[in-house]
């Protein structure tokens, strides 16, 4: 075993707050050595990004960094540096990259100047030598037609293109570390694989240390040759990738790889009769473009002609990549977006056409969860208010002792304390606002759920839990659903029958197990793979 | 049943504090914000109490002593030693070269001051009063910035004349406030047609130029009404030309808000447009509300001020600080009685004030603080 490239020791970060110190990370050690991949393995606030930040010394304005914090970097001490001389530092010998590729550009400059100008501030050369090195990376992360990609602008590129840029960006002088957050996590499954594939042999060509930032197990399994699992900003658990997923010792590992979904859906009876049925559903975007005299409109649909039945009981899946449309498929048909063609039947009665004030008395039998549980939940009210609110609009319940039994009903079918009812959505983790978000939909008793992408704003051993819960429920309530995901592994745990979606059209449609065992099309095939095997070997 | 029980999050229980509780706590650690909220206390408070706190009517005069300067509170008995706090009164020579009147203090014209003393009546919330905070203890006059070209005691006019500018801060600001919130949260939440045309009102009210438009529009008052009548028209004429920038601003925000998956939430429970914006939209605008609000008021009280100095704005018999630095127009008053700019000293410390609280109540919301 070499001497590591970089081990840190005892980092310890305080966020000074409003609400008093937060421990954010409390006594991390771990290491890694050149040509080597370690996995920081954790959820959200379990401190694994605010420790990559210390290291790079990036932290935000309120932070401490303990005073028995050691960090050596190539056998110094950078913990003791000056600004200065982290600068010449950062991008040089230890780069980032981000989660979020479209904010990690910036918008006004093209992408082969950016990455130039990272060249040129630590190795000074002419404009035009920078730019050669440019096309070398671009060609190097297999961009496409590089010498044409210089000259563009962030926002011609597509999201995976610019994650590209980003680690064209990281790889630019040659890092030893390369400290990469959660590279994947903001693209699409189909990119993410792609992602990780490059980052793999740029690590292997360069020889440099990586240190990926995850919470996808699956990912870490494929990747990396070290895991760290931390929670609560501390490490549990570290050791080498075959000994954690062989052999786990802390309960809080064997928890998070026991997280991956499993189970199959409850059979469905054959005989169940349709509850929502949509026909030739067309939606379609009007966009303007042309001159000011030239001015034209086309119109971009989003859904094209689809058509799709849910029979009481069953859980539809539709999936696709970002952009697909099947958001805006799903939307149409409980009338929160307006279609443009298409008849929509719900429970035999014909609904299109109902206009928002007629649809009302249908609104508590057709309930929606979105994607994102930050968004969906008014951070001005209390839970109780909010899952209240479509009681008090539909007027159930008589008073309000009797709305109040309702609203700790719906909240024990997410197994949630009912105390949490006087509290404030902040005060709760993503997975469990996701929960109170199934409880409002579940307190107006609803026949038919729309779940818009329920786990993919969550981490992966929430998103398990999240589903299970969501079959349970299904079994007890004699729930349909209709299944908005990009991720098949998530869609095979809970989905009777499938629709692969893409660019507004159905691709592929079918039992789950068939289309996901004998996918018809390339495009099924790459989204299968995606799910099942992350890397393609 | 699924095991929740080993996540990580269900240990993490923080403080449980409202969006309020912690707004006032950011706030309560932001020193110029508290010494801002404290001085706007302040000021309101003598709004409130100015007829206890003044020692006298605004219109009592005193017609021995015309442009008197500012007595001093003397607390050393001229012969040495502490004693209670008296003035002296003002002998008046004249210089018979120039014949220019000087004061002098006069030692043997000695009033000693009291707390709580009896005075000129007033009556507050109907009930009469006729006790003082200060005054002397012979009831003879004591005028601590001097007095006016009628012999008026300033001090007691500044503070009463503190009522009605910051009635009119007050009026102008809820007033504005209610228009702007109402119009540009229905523009945004309703979109289309009706939005179109709402903003492009609000652009013609944005596009005049307020200074001429503001003295055009005070000239077309009727100069023969009752002050009170041209004290509320002259309000009217400020909110109508206040409100659009709010409503500007609230529509962007109610946009960004319409948009958000709680409000289409709302929808898929059944809620109507009126409860959605009862209950979602405007809870979540309310901070830029409460901040453009204080930032509101400092700018209503200069222009008041100024419009009242240039003899456009409320009309005497009312006092606000603008009739009374009215009083100081030519240069010669200006140059003979200066004291009578102490108007400007409030004015200067409630503007601060205010814009002080307001800094620190936005800092307090904003969502994007670190602590």
């Amino acid at each position: 075993m070499t001497e590591p490239l970089l081990k840190i020791e005892n980092v310890a970060v305080d966020f000074r707050t409003a609400t008093g110190l937060v421990r954010a990370v409390r006594g991390v050690s771990y290491d890694v050595a050149r040509g080597e991949t370690l996995a920081v393995v954790g959820e959200s606030g379990s401190g694994k990004s605010v420790t990559a930040r210390a290291i790079m010394s990036m932290l935000a304005d309120n932070a401490q960094v303990g005073p028995e914090t050691k960090i050596w970097f190539q056998g110094q001490d950078i913990s003791e540096y000056s600004e200065a001389q982290m600068l010449r530092l950062r991008g040089d010998r230890i780069s980032m990259i981000f989660q979020e590729p479209l904010t990690s550009l910036n918008p006004i400059y093209k992408v082969g100047d950016q990455v130039a100008e990272i060249i040129q501030i630590h190795r000074p050369m002419p404009k035009q030598q920078a730019l050669d090195e440019v096309v070398q990376l671009f060609r190097e992360v297999q961009l496409p037609d590089p010498e044409a990609r210089i000259n563009q602008y962030p926002h011609e590129m597509s999201g995976g293109q610019r994650q590209r840029v980003m680690i064209a960006m990281a790889l630019a002088n040659k890092p030893d570390l390369l400290i990469a957050d959660e590279p994947t996590t903001a693209l699409d499954v189909t990119v993410q694989a792609e992602i990780l594939s490059l980052l793999k042999a740029l690590q292997k060509s360069h020889n440099m240390a990586v240190i990926l930032i995850t919470h996808d197990l699956t990912v870490v399994e494929k990747t990396s040759d070290k895991v760290v699992v931390m929670r609560y900003g501390e490490v549990v658990e570290h050791g080498t990738t075959k000994d954690i997923f062989s052999n786990p010792q802390h309960p809080y590992t064997k928890h998070l790889l026991a997280s991956d979904p499993k189970g199959t859906p409850d059979p469905l009876d054959p005989d169940a009769a349709a509850l929502m049925q949509a026909t030739n559903m067309r939606v379609a975007f009007r966009i303007s473009h042309g001159g000011f005299f030239s001015r034209q409109k086309t119109d971009i649909a989003a859904v094209n002609d689809i058509s799709c039945a849910i029979r009481r009981g069953e859980t539809l899946g539709i999936v696709g990549e970002s952009g697909s449309g099947k958001t805006t498929l799903g939307m149409a048909m409980i009338k929160l977006l307006d279609a443009n063609a298409g008849q929509i039947h719900f429970d035999g009665q014909r609904i299109d056409h109902l206009s928002r004030r007629d649809m009302r008395p249908l609104r508590p039998r057709i309930q929606v969860v979105f994607q994102d549980p930050f968004s969906s939940l008014n951070p001005r009210m209390i839970i109780r208010q909010i899952i209240e609110e479509g009681l008090i609009v539909n007027g159930i319940g008589a008073s309000t002792a009797e709305r109040q039994e309702l609203v700790g009903r719906a909240l024990d079918d997410v197994q949630m304390p009912r105390d949490a009812m006087n509290r404030f959505p902040h005060e709760f983790s993503g997975g469990q606002r996701q929960r109170l978000a199934i409880a409002r939909a579940l307190s107006l008793n609803p026949e038919f759920i729309l779940l818009d992408e329920p786990t993919s704003a969550l981490d992966l051993s929430i998103q398990a839990q999240i589903i299970d819960l969501l079959r349970d429920l299904r079994a007890k309530h004699d729930l349909s659903y209709m299944f908005i995901s990009h991720d098949l592994k998530v869609v095979k745990a809970l989905c009777h029958n499938v629709i692969v979606m893409q660019h507004g059209n159905v691709i592929e449609t079918g039992p789950t197990s068939r289309v996901l065992e004998h996918p018809q099309t390339a495009y099924t095939q790459r989204l299968v793979d995606a799910a099942f095997n992350v890397i393609s070997a | 049943m699924v095991d929740f029980s080993q996540n990580a999050e269900a240990i993490t229980s923080g403080a449980n504090l409202s969006y309020w509780q912690l707004v006032r706590r950011r706030f309560v650690r932001n020193r110029y914000g508290m010494i801002g909220l404290v001085a706007c206390v302040f000021i309101l408070f003598t709004a409130v109490f100015a007829e206890f706190i003044a020692p006298y009517h605004p219109e009592t005069k005193d017609r021995k002593t015309i442009y008197s300067p500012p007595q001093m509170i003397h607390i050393f008995a001229p012969d040495g030693g502490l004693t209670r706090p008296y003035v002296m009164g003002y002998a008046e020579e004249m210089d018979p070269v120039t014949y220019e009147i000087t004061f002098v203090s006069d030692p043997n014209d000695v009033r000693e001051l009291a707390f709580f003393v009896k005075g000129d009546p007033w009556t507050f919330l109907g009930i009469e009063f006729d006790r003082h905070l200060i005054g002397t203890t012979d009831g003879s006059f004591v005028h601590l910035i001097g007095t006016d070209s009628l012999g008026r005691d300033v001090f007691s006019r500044m503070l009463i004349g503190t009522r009605i500018t910051m009635l009119m801060g007050l009026l102008v600001m809820g007033a504005s406030c209610f228009i702007g919130t109402f119009v540009g949260v229905s523009s945004g939440y309703f979109g289309g047609t009706f939005d179109m045309i709402v903003q492009r009102v609000v652009e013609f009210v944005k596009s005049f130029p307020d200074l001429p438009l503001y003295l055009a529009l005070v000239a077309i008052l009727p100069r023969r009404a009752e002050p009170m009548t041209i004290f509320i028209m002259f309000a009217c004429i400020l909110v109508l030309l206040r409100w659009a920038d709010l409503s500007r601003e609230l529509r962007g925000k109610v946009i960004s808000i319409r948009s958000m998956d709680y409000v289409r939430a709302a929808v898929a429970v059944g809620a109507s447009d009126g409860r959605i914006i009862r209950r979602h939209i405007v809870p979540n605008t309310s901070s830029h509300i409460i901040v453009w609000a204080t930032y509101q008021l400092p700018e209503v009280i200069l222009l008041e001020s100024f419009l009242s100095f240039l003899g456009v704005g409320v009309q005497a018999p009312m006092v606000s600080w603008g009739t009374m630095l009215n009083q100081v127009r030519d240069f010669q008053s200006l140059a003979a009685a200066p004291w009578l700019m102490a108007p400007v000293g409030m004015i200067v410390i409630s503007v601060l004030a205010f814009n002080a609280f307001g800094d620190g109540l936005r800092d307090a919301m904003d969502p994007y603080s670190h602590d």
